[in-house]
């Protein structure tokens, strides 16, 4: 489903950032994205979420190479992923429903087709009673269930979310994994960039992590065997 | 001021940048620029067709003073050709009375006046609807009675010609100048607007918005901007407009007319507005797609 084939990203004419990825993602898995700040996890985020092309290599996604994709192409491949911001990025004027809205609004979906869908996933993340709140006023872990709403609305193949647990308490945390466990389930392939070892060792998910710009695939075990005894 | 009433809320909350704030005066004050061109434009234009119509209407034939001429008989044989030409409505000569009597605040004395050496003066009108070929007309008074010539005004018809062209080109230079002025301000501001805006944009981009969608909402609402500014820009140059036509109309000089407008002028006005809001929304709908073409 996702295939990266010695990838480089750079940003304009600066140093590379990424250098030969080299990453397959299958369908219905589920990874963690892990590696020190600065080591190009929201590189590799931005590259899955089409927001950057690669400088070199070939990424493919959802069986299209991206290099290859059109500019009118991309609305459509992008309504596949779903994207999860660190720092939410929901339009405060809107509220929590029109947040969540916006993808099915853009995709010109039917109203009553939107007005249901909407209810529904609101009510999931538990944010029933929220609908008409704006973000000023929600806490940051409500905040956090409108951007995942907003984010598998569409019912996207892939969802990839930087940091999610990274603002919240514990507790909350915990909660929006399983979460994510739960939208997994349903098939959806998700990749969760995060620095929280614990999150890791509870989980269980293979983990990817960077070093050096460079890309490395492991299991958790042998990833959390790197900091034993630290 | 609020220019989301007349229209939805959308993502991108434009009227709250500073960047743009302004730009309906800044546009008024190129439509009201832009209007007095215009004004003065369709103004020479009718004034140059009415001096044209005036002066062709109305022609003078000049018979040379010759001591041994019967200037009499020339003056008759004149009066009897122009009445053969087609097109011509009157012919009438001035007798040497008349015009020592127009002569007389200048020179003197009418009695005296007479006696002098002047020309015989015979005063042609012209039908308006005619397609009279007066040069050709000209020369063959001048083969047909000695001395006579019809003067046609031409050459200082074509100086004042020549004169309006030139501001004519003038006001259509300054409308351009306008435009080109107005295309970099709205420039400006929609790209200072993507810039304060670039991650809510990357949002709309990444939940699957397409340019289109991103630039229409710049679009419509510096084509808004545009209007708000337009409209009260054109209404004060109107205002402007009709006190030159007061004050010109004081002046009871003949040449200095108070601006006219025919209605091609009226209607070229009523859609500047109409056109700014045009210039607007397709400057910004391809500054916006290119810019957006720089992201992916």
């Amino acid at each position: 489903m996702i295939r990266f084939e010695n990838v480089g990203m750079r940003y304009s004419m600066g140093p590379e950032v990424l250098r030969d990825i080299n990453l397959h993602l299958s369908p219905g898995s589920f990874h963690f994205l892990t590696g020190p700040t600065g080591a190009g996890k929201s590189s590799l985020l931005k590259l899955l979420a089409l927001s950057h092309r690669p400088s070199r290599g070939l990424l493919t996604l959802f069986g299209q190479e991206v290099s290859h994709l059109e500019r009118e192409d991309l609305p459509d491949f992008r309504r596949k992923i779903g994207v999860v911001f660190q720092e939410f990025r929901l339009m405060d004027h809107l509220s929590a429903f029109e947040n969540v809205a916006l993808p099915l609004r853009i995709a010109n979906s039917d109203e009553d087709l939107i007005q249901k869908n909407v209810k529904e996933l609101l009510n999931w993340v538990g944010l029933g009673n929220q609908m008409k709140a704006r973000p000023p006023t929600l806490s940051g872990g409500e905040k956090q269930r409108v951007a995942i709403a907003r984010a598998i609305i569409n019912r996207p193949q892939l969802l990839i979310a930087d940091e999610p647990t990274g603002s919240m308490d514990p507790e909350m945390g915990l909660r929006l994994m399983h979460l994510f466990q739960e939208l997994n389930k349903l098939g959806t392939t998700v990749v969760i960039a995060t620095h929280d070892i614990e999150m890791i060792r509870r989980f269980g998910h293979p983990v990817m992590y960077l070093e050096d710009s460079t890309l490395h695939t492991t299991t958790p075990d042998s990833y959390l065997a790197r900091f034993e005894g630290m | 001021m609020k220019f989301s009433l007349l229209s939805k809320p959308t993502e991108l909350q434009l009227e709250k940048d500073a960047s743009s704030k302004y730009l309906p005066v800044v546009i008024a004050a190129m439509v009201f620029l832009a209007s007095l061109a215009l004004i003065g434009l369709f103004s020479i234009n009718s004034a140059i067709s009415d001096w044209s119509g005036a002066i062709s209407g109305n022609l003078t034939v000049e018979i040379a003073y010759d001591k041994d001429g019967d200037m009499e008989q020339r003056t008759n044989d004149t009066v009897a050709f122009l009445k053969k030409v087609p097109g011509i409505n009157e012919v009438r000569a001035i007798s040497s009375a008349e015009a020592a009597n127009l002569l007389e605040p200048f020179l003197g004395r009418p009695d005296v006046i007479e006696s002098l050496p002047l020309p015989r003066l015979v005063e042609v009108t012209v039908d308006e609807n005619s397609a009279l070929d007066l040069l050709a007309t000209a020369t063959q008074l001048e083969n047909t009675v000695p001395g006579a010539h019809l003067n046609t005004h031409r050459p200082w018809l074509d100086k004042m010609l020549l004169l309006a062209r030139s501001i004519q080109f003038l006001a259509a230079a300054i409308m351009f100048l306008i435009s080109m002025v107005t295309i970099v301000i709205i420039i400006f501001a929609a790209r200072t607007g993507m810039v304060m805006h670039h991650d809510i944009i990357e949002v709309l981009h990444l939940i699957g918005a397409r340019d289109g969608y991103i630039a229409k909402q710049f679009q419509d609402y510096f084509a808004r901007l545009s209007l708000f500014g337009a409209v009260p820009g054109l209404i004060i140059a109107i205002i402007v407009m009709q006190f030159f036509n007061y004050l010109a109309s004081r002046l009871e000089a003949g040449l200095i007319q108070p601006p006219t407008m025919v209605l091609e002028g009226w209607l070229a006005l009523a859609m500047l507005p109409l056109l700014v809001a045009i210039l607007t929304t397709v400057t910004v709908r391809w500054i916006v797609l290119s810019s957006l073409k720089r992201m992916m």
